[in-house]
């Protein structure tokens, strides 16, 4: 009879310390992680074997743990450190063997490793394995030839992969002359032009096909300006002051039209460029 | 005698989808995939991914739940509660009693698999409407191409099953050893590529490395049959690669149900 009656207030009792001790645990707990805490990913070499056939929805796991983790962060507006790199570096390296196609982590930790934690080289290290399975995506030779021209001031390489990204399906149309822009800048038109030539045979919209064949006819003119240009320097042992020049010396009949409406200009080291940057004035 | 298989492979089956456990499992898997419902909102663009993930690896779930559960308790109930007795009486070789049992727990998965596949086609068509922007790399042909490895899987794994209780008097070694197969299957192919990859790396006894090269022949490689990332990515699977794990399936079952009835004809019942 007394244990009968008991046992409701006992319950009543444990169920009171429970929300005590939960209580208490929380605060600990928040206490804890707040203190340096850092979040880790175990190795792909471990997280392969053991997540089986599962693999796929532990990365996603993986991927929602490190996105909380560092949105968090960002949330605070604190600073990354080379701690969050090493995290984020382990973290996205396993996370992409599980799940080689895993686009949003590869985008996610390209974002972070460029704009936050200027880490260009483990960005393009990253995108460079995205290429190898993603091979249909334009969106990786994209941003990897975006790193190269923004951050990394090569242009040379900027525009290779802007170009491997405008041949592939789904690109942008305004790819193709971005990235042949890119070369003049880069030193080489001819690539710019084979590869505008190449868009062409691809291309299906007569707007479109003209846009490129005018850009190669400005992009030939430059390319055969500077050949003169190396020409003249190799007779007169000198760069020419001008373009102008190069009509006196009689290399040339008269400096050409610029189809985009500019004027060439001739650089100091012997390049050749346009006042209207290629583009059409409007 | 063929209708006699039918018909102890018909008993199998109901005998399955009578049993309680089943509908447990179903709740479960629904629960997860409910749970793709809330958690694909949570990812920034790659949202068919997510959903075909948990999706598919809720089936799976589920299935290899039945395997080691129903699968491994129906064949060894006749055995622990004596009525194989009255079954074997009837004008039966022991042969054809396996050959039953393992048409009825295959056709269990089967049925399990279409429900589950039906829910979470509706569930992924539910996302994919609610999210129409991030679903156009999504293509269902590779969706049912995965559930359909997957099927030839849980076939594989219930020839197991009737071959470990064959070998093993007690269902719950019959459990062990599926279990042990399942997880060293799965992972076989991958400590195989592991150790040629870093041969020079790390120095392993001859031995160790003879029992592991004798593994792969032996142990049946589930992996081939994990297509789940590519159906995720909508990455088409060849028509050959279907055929060919097909036929693994087939043979490999083939070869250890031969073995079961071997082992089981010459056993003693007491």
């Amino acid at each position: 009879m007394t244990v009968n009656r008991l046992l409701p207030v006992s319950l009543i009792a444990a169920l009171l310390l429970y929300g005590a001790a939960w209580q208490h645990l929380q605060h600990e707990r928040h206490v804890f992680l707040q203190e340096n805490y850092m979040d880790y990913t175990l190795p792909s070499r471990f997280t392969g074997p053991a997540a089986m056939e599962f693999k796929g929805i532990v990365s996603d796991f993986l991927f929602l743990k490190v996105i909380t983790f560092l949105g968090e962060r960002i949330g605070k507006q604190e600073e990354f450190n080379d701690q969050h790199f090493q995290y984020l570096e382990e973290s996205v390296n396993t996370i992409t063997d599980l799940d080689p196609y895993f686009w949003d982590a590869y985008l996610f930790a390209d974002m972070i490793f460029t704009w936050d934690l200027k880490e260009y080289e483990a960005a393009n290290k990253l995108l460079l394995k995205a290429r190898q399975y993603r091979t249909n995506d334009y969106r990786v030779p994209y941003y990897l030839g975006f790193n190269y021209f923004f951050f990394l001031k090569d242009n040379i390489n900027g525009s290779k992969y802007l170009m491997e990204a405008s041949k592939l399906p789904a690109s942008p149309y305004y790819l193709a002359s971005l990235a042949a822009r890119l070369s003049v800048y880069a030193l080489e038109h001819r690539i710019g032009i084979i590869f505008l030539k190449e868009m062409i045979m691809d291309t299906e919209n007569e707007q479109i096909k003209s846009e490129f064949i005018l850009r190669i006819k400005a992009l030939e003119i430059m390319d055969q300006l500077e050949k003169k240009v190396r020409e003249y320097k190799k007779t007169y042992r000198k760069l020419p002051s001008s373009l102008a020049e190069l009509v006196t010396a009689g290399l040339i009949d008269k400096i050409p039209n610029d189809p985009y409406g500019g004027q060439f200009i001739m650089m100091e080291n012997g390049r050749v460029y346009t006042t209207s940057k290629m583009l059409r004035k409007k | 005698m063929n209708r006699r298989i039918w018909s102890l492979a018909v008993i199998t089956f109901k005998e399955g989808i009578r049993d309680r456990t089943l509908y447990g499992i179903g709740l479960f898997a629904l629960m997860i995939m409910g749970l793709s419902l809330v958690v694909t909102g949570f990812f920034l663009r790659e949202l068919h991914k997510v959903t075909v993930d948990i999706n598919i690896s809720a089936i799976t779930f589920g299935g290899l739940l039945i395997i080691f559960s129903l699968s491994v308790n129906l064949m060894s109930k006749d055995l622990d509660k004596r009525t194989i007795y009255s079954v074997l009486s009837k004008p039966f070789s022991r042969a054809q009693y396996l050959i039953g049992k393992f048409i009825g727990l295959v056709l269990l998965s089967l049925t399990a698999l279409c429900m589950l596949t039906l829910v979470s086609t509706l569930t992924i068509w539910a996302v994919k409407s609610q999210y129409p922007v991030y679903f156009k790399e999504f293509v269902w042909l590779s969706v049912f191409q995965a559930v359909f490895a997957e099927f030839l899987m849980f076939m594989v794994l219930n020839a197991v099953v009737i071959f470990f209780s064959t070998v093993t008097t007690s269902s719950f070694l019959t459990l062990l050893f599926t279990i042990s197969t399942y997880i060293v299957g799965q992972t076989v192919e991958e400590v195989v590529q592991f150790i040629q990859s870093q041969a020079q790396e790390i120095q392993l006894t001859t031995a160790v490395k003879t029992v592991i090269e004798m593994t792969q022949y032996i142990v049946p490689n589930l992996s081939v049959y994990d297509l789940k990332i590519r159906a995720a990515h909508g990455l088409s699977i060849p028509f050959s690669y279907l055929l060919s794990i097909t036929g693994y399936s087939l043979i490999y079952s083939a070869v250890l149900i031969l073995l079961a009835s071997i082992i089981f004809s010459r056993r003693e019942l007491t």
